[in-house]
């Protein structure tokens, strides 16, 4: 017999009164988990980058800009590589089946991006090989089934052909892994040549420059600089890192942060309500008992540990459960939802579980502790 | 109330003072109680229902305070102490028996024995062997990973009669312990707790309605409104 021992007796005393405080539990932490790992994986914008920075138009991300701008940024004090991009955006089999590919000059993206799209150069080196090779990243090519040397095709939303038809076929060269967990690999690289040869429309445009600064400089005023450049030009430009844009991104459709929090706010809001409101009526119940341990000679303190550690026990239980359960999900449908359980999640969860055990526990304790041992022998 | 030997009593009550508030009222129930217990003694203490017996008795406890006077055991002031102090006081130097033998139910009859041991400094082989050696003396060995709810009523009692000694206490303070008991079993009981004074030293004080009971004691007290009023020594 131990006090621990005690307290999980205490705890299982009416085991379906507990198990529905820890499915409770579970249920929050499972929520939370997989929330936080939405906001760490690829779908937040915590996987994007502060290093590297976009350059687009002011007027909007689909208002192409000449591919002529380059050679300007590029002579930006500051610059150390850039590229661009364009989006074709279509889809495959079905409407509702979206992918995308990003036409670049592959071994510009190599130099600026390719540690963490988890590019090499003999994937970048097997698009060489035919113009309309593409690189598939791992999550769209499992979620598609595609393998490497198979034929795909997409049929864009606007991007039409010079012969009129939307159908764009590509012969796969390679997978690229992603740098981390947390990069977003659902798209397709290919070569802007192609592209830009094939299209009907806005030939020699970009949708955006992708560059890294030298080392040592300030992010904020290369932004300033790059932008003032062009401020009087027929394309003005609006130019921020990898994770402002994303941040931007995400906020078009809602503030996804702001909804996360409030989700998780009010999940464990109401758990903290429910688990508090049954431990002070358990501890209640066992008011006598409390009195007995008195009398046995137990302290004031010993009593405030056993009921903490009690609802500690059904927080840890429930909440490593639910994290458990997180962990799972984020590892069937990370791939495609972007979802990470990083090790930084976890550890603020089991912070939050130990936070919560002991503020749930606080006021049903303190009554125990306080109960005189006179008053808690009437209770019977 | 005063024992008989010259040694210093081991229980020593002296003009004390205690009452409790009922609304606006104040209800005294001792205004000057003196008491006497030397040390190895089994006194019983009769009365009638609200003559203070178990005001007397949380006091002797530990569990509730004089207001005044003085209450000393085993040369302590327990009037002095606070409420830890009392706690550590009782771990180390009493036991209690209670009428309706108070046991935890989702522990085995040997984890209830062991509790009071949780607060000394004990491995857990010599908690172990302490408790088997106290069920044991009591006539429940075998009966160690029983949970009460399975046990008769004398069993029970003796599960709480070996929870009150598994620490060795001084002293040893049953409040009815055999009013929720058959005759056959309460002889039991009390048969035991005489064994605890005799052969133990153990001092037992005794809280109760039955008479046949407080003849085991070897001093019976009467409390009637607050006061003793009659005193019976064993032949």
């Amino acid at each position: 017999m131990t006090f621990f021992r005690l307290a999980w007796r205490n705890a299982w005393r009416k085991p379906l009164r507990t198990l529905l405080l820890v499915v409770c539990v579970t249920v929050a932490f499972l929520i939370y988990g997989l929330t936080a790992s939405f906001l760490a994986g690829s779908q937040g914008a915590a996987g994007g980058s502060d290093d590297i920075l976009g350059v687009m138009s002011a007027a909007g991300r689909s208002t192409p800009m000449p591919q002529a701008m380059m050679a300007r940024i590029a002579s930006t004090p500051g610059v150390a590589t850039v590229t661009y991009t364009t989006r074709l955006r279509g889809f495959v089999g079905v409407e509702k089946n979206v992918v995308s590919l990003t036409a670049t000059d592959p071994a510009a993206l190599l130099a600026i991006n390719g540690r963490e799209l988890g590019l090499t150069a003999e994937l970048v080196g097997s698009l060489g090989a035919a113009r309309d090779r593409v690189l598939v990243g791992r999550a769209l090519a499992d979620a598609q089934g595609w393998t490497v040397g198979q034929h795909v095709a997409i049929t864009a939303f606007r991007m039409a052909r010079q012969d009129g038809g939307r159908d764009w076929r590509f012969e796969i060269a390679g997978i690229f892994e992603g740098g981390n967990a947390s990069t977003d690999t659902y798209f397709m690289i290919g070569r802007y040549d192609y592209i830009n040869t094939a299209r009907a429309r806005d030939k020699d445009t970009v949708d955006a420059f992708i560059l890294r600064p030298r080392d040592g400089v300030s992010t904020s005023e290369l932004v300033a600089r790059i932008d003032a450049a062009f401020a009087n030009s027929a394309s003005p430009t609006r130019t921020q890192s990898e994770k402002q844009f994303l941040e931007a991104f995400l906020r078009q459709y809602a503030d996804v942060g702001l909804i996360i929090d409030l989700v998780v706010g009010a999940s464990f809001t109401t758990l903290l309500l429910i688990v508090v409101n049954t431990m002070v009526f358990a501890i209640r119940e066992r008011t006598f008992e409390i009195g007995l341990l008195k009398t046995l000679g137990v302290s004031r303190r010993r009593i405030l540990s056993l009921v903490l550690g009690e609802t500690l026990l059904i927080f840890l239980v429930g909440g490593i459960l639910g994290l458990a359960l997180a962990r799972l999900g984020s590892g069937i449908a990370g791939p495609t939802l972007g979802l990470v359980l990083s090790l930084l999640v976890l550890a603020k969860a089991l912070a939050l579980i130990l936070g919560l055990g002991l503020a749930t526990g606080a006021l049903p304790a303190a009554n125990a502790m306080r109960t005189p041992v006179t008053a808690a022998f009437r209770t019977r | 109330m005063t024992d008989t030997n010259d040694q210093p009593p081991y229980i020593d009550l002296k003009g004390i003072r205690k009452g409790y508030r009922i609304g606006a009222e104040m209800v005294s129930i001792f205004s000057s109680l003196d008491l006497a217990i030397a040390g190895g003694e089994f006194v019983a203490i009769m009365g009638p229902s609200g003559s203070g017996k178990s005001t007397l008795l949380n006091m002797l406890a530990g569990i509730d305070g004089p207001d005044g006077g003085q209450l000393r055991i085993g040369g302590k002031r327990l009037d002095q102490m606070g409420e830890s102090a009392r706690s550590a006081w009782r771990a180390h130097n009493m036991g209690i028996v209670f009428q309706f033998y108070n046991l935890l139910p989702m522990l085995t009859a040997a984890e209830n024995v062991e509790l009071p041991l949780l607060l000394k400094p004990l491995s857990a082989r010599e908690r172990r062997i302490r408790t088997e050696k106290v069920l044991d003396l009591v006539g429940l060995a075998g009966r160690e990973k029983q949970y009460p709810t399975l046990m008769s009523g004398g069993q029970q009692q003796r599960v709480g009669i070996a929870r009150a000694i598994v620490s060795d206490p001084g002293l040893l303070l049953c409040d009815e312990p055999t009013g929720d008991l058959d005759r056959k079993s309460a002889d039991e009981i009390l048969a035991m707790l005489g064994f605890l004074n005799k052969e133990m030293g153990k001092t037992i004080v005794m809280v109760t309605h039955d008479p046949q009971a407080a003849r085991h004691a070897s001093r019976t007290l009467h409390l009637d409104k607050g006061e003793f009023v009659e005193e019976r020594s064993a032949a």
